[in-house]
């Protein structure tokens, strides 16, 4: 899938901006705040219909406008439009594919797959578990509608259960035990089908990740992803029983603390570099590896579940890698699809592998010309 | 900026309409105040009327003119079968198929602890008690394919089950996410035909 033009009306710096992209890698070129990382985020909103970083998306508009839209090509066996207008007054976004509106965005995601490489990805192997969950949910909400829709629902009973815990904790009515036990099941039913679904993602996204050191990264080191969670099957029924039990152990701490202690929005992933643990032993530069391991092995998940090729977004990727790790990634990169590669640093541009039909686009102060 | 009087007390009480804003009630107001004496006369005999003509059903909590709805107290229908809705909305939707032939029971919403509605809040005490005044032998869950009608019914099935009734579930021929009232008519007939066991 190809992202042929792009256009940016009131977006951030861009007051109306077009672009039109080389189906192989774009480098977009400039300095700091001149609008350069805007362009990523404007191709990041048509793909997903929301920013990068979760930013407000009013933040996001033009200081001498109300409202900003975006609209972009793709190619593919077909050409579609994906259009997004947000009005900063009512605060509403909406979104058009082919001119026509969407109305859930569940049926919208991995329409157009895109995978991005910035500086928040440190997170993901540094931060919290709930960042491992996120990257790991947000890989497989683009490759299946049914897994964004459960995870939604999912997260919808976690909200109403944690409020029917409360108002069994503080009325301490007994009828309403009931009700939690139809809560439970409904918990069960969702939650069991996520962890079924990450304890396959995990497994398959092994090769990927294998894949990326031997090919990409650096052949001599191991990679290791394993999931926490309460049960490592992937048979629904088993799956379920052993939720269900967890479920009843702990139904008095539940009441007591009023808050859901068990499912897989309390689970983690766990990395590993040389069956070493990357979060506890991990180098800086080997923290940054993996997170671009990630991504690759992301990339090429997304391609092969889909059938569609990745748009892949890199925002100021080089700055932290050495040299060498710099060219070998940019030498691989004829070998992934259409790439868009942000840089401020251009001394480095000596070092990047380059094709003639690559192109490069200068941003400054929100204005773009091609080199 | 100062409104007369009047026109502000129309605003205010148009706004308080469901999805009307204060920008649009405001543009109704002013479509009123041109608009031909007579007319809005009309209207709001018509407004009147509903609240003193229609009124909720006894048995099923359906809209009606009568204490009895027209469906509780036509002879036809297949009195051993109840279809469960969230809203009155929902009855019409499923009427428009021809394809179910029983009676109804709206409940009048479905839990959700977070927006504070427990089982005390819907007509759920209303809809057991029909089990000994009426013959019953299967109750059609049709709520909503959300998490909390999902959850309802979950909830449902285990109260009605004791009762040795039959409790079944419109098939999943809805659109994921859809509300019942908004779906077409052909896929609500094929769900109500192709209800399954829960
Ligand atoms: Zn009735």
């Amino acid at each position: 899938m190809i992202l042929e033009e792009l256009r940016l009306i009131n977006f951030r710096l861009h007051t109306n901006t077009k672009l039109k992209f080389s189906d192989k890698i774009n480098y977009i070129v400039g300095g700091n705040g001149q609008g350069k990382t805007s362009i990523l985020e404007a191709i990041y909103y048509i793909c997903t219909s929301k920013g990068l970083n979760q930013n407000n998306d009013s933040e996001a508009v033009n200081f001498n406008s109300n409202s900003f839209e975006i609209k972009g090509v793709f190619s593919d066996l077909t050409k579609n439009e994906s259009r997004l207008f947000y009005s900063a007054e009512n605060k509403k976004k909406v979104l058009y594919l082919d001119e026509k509106q969407v109305f859930r965005i569940s049926e919208f995601i991995g329409k157009f797959p895109v995978v991005t490489i910035t500086q928040s990805d440190h997170e993901i192997t540094a931060g919290s578990p709930a960042e491992r969950r996120k990257f790991v949910d947000s890989v497989i909400s683009q490759a299946s509608n049914t897994y964004l829709k459960t995870l939604v629902d999912y997260n919808k009973i976690l909200k109403n259960r944690a409020a029917l815990l409360n108002q069994i904790k503080e009325t301490g009515r007994k009828d309403y035990i009931d009700e939690l036990d139809s809560w439970n099941e409904s918990l069960i039913n969702n939650g069991t089908y996520l962890l079924k679904n990450r304890n396959q993602f995990v497994e398959e996204f092994k090769l990927y990740l294998d894949n990326a050191y031997k090919n990409i990264l650096d052949e001599n080191e191991k990679p290791g992803i394993e999931y926490k969670t309460l049960c490592s099957s992937i048979e629904t029924e088993e799956i379920k029983n052993i939720f269900q039990k967890k479920l009843a152990e702990i139904k008095k701490e539940e009441i007591i603390r009023g808050v859901n202690l068990i499912g897989p929005h309390r689970d983690d992933f766990i990395f590993y570099i040389n069956n070493l643990e990357i979060k506890k032993y991990g180098s800086q530069g080997q923290n940054k590896t993996f997170q671009v391991a990630l991504r690759f092995g992301e990339f090429f998940y997304l391609k092969d579940k889909l059938g569609k090729t990745p748009v892949f977004l890199m925002d100021d990727v080089f700055g932290e890698l050495d040299t060498q790790r710099s060219e070998r990634i940019s030498s691989f990169l004829n070998k992934t699809g259409q790439t868009f590669i942000t840089m401020t640093d251009f001394t480095r541009f000596g070092e990047l592998y380059k094709s003639s039909e690559d192109k490069l686009i200068y941003v400054k102060k929100g204005e773009v010309s091609y080199a | 900026m100062l409104i007369a009087e009047p026109l502000q007390k129309v605003i205010d009480e148009l706004s308080k309409l469901p999805s009307i804003g204060k920008k649009t009630a405001q543009r109704l107001a002013l479509h009123l105040l041109k608009t031909d004496v007579n007319d809005v006369q009309k209207l709001a005999e018509a407004l009147i009327e509903l609240k003193h003509k229609l009124q909720f059903c006894k048995v099923c909590f359906n809209i009606s003119v009568e204490e009895k709805c027209a469906i509780c107290s036509n002879e036809k229908r297949e009195r051993s079968i109840i279809c469960v809705v969230e809203d009155a909305g929902d009855i019409l939707a499923i009427e428009k198929t021809n394809e179910y032939r029983g009676l109804y029971h709206v409940l009048g919403g479905a839990l959700s602890p977070l927006s504070g509605i427990g089982s005390e809040n819907l007509k759920i005490k209303e809809l057991i008690s029909r089990f000994s005044s009426e013959k019953i032998s299967e109750v059609i869950i049709a709520l909503n394919p959300d998490t909390e009608g999902e959850t309802t019914a979950h909830y449902l099935a285990g109260l009605i089950k004791p009762f040795g009734i039959k409790v079944t579930r419109i098939a999943r021929g809805l659109p994921i996410g859809s509300d019942i009232e908004f779906a077409d008519e052909a896929t609500i007939g094929r769900a109500v035909t192709g209800r399954i066991d829960i």
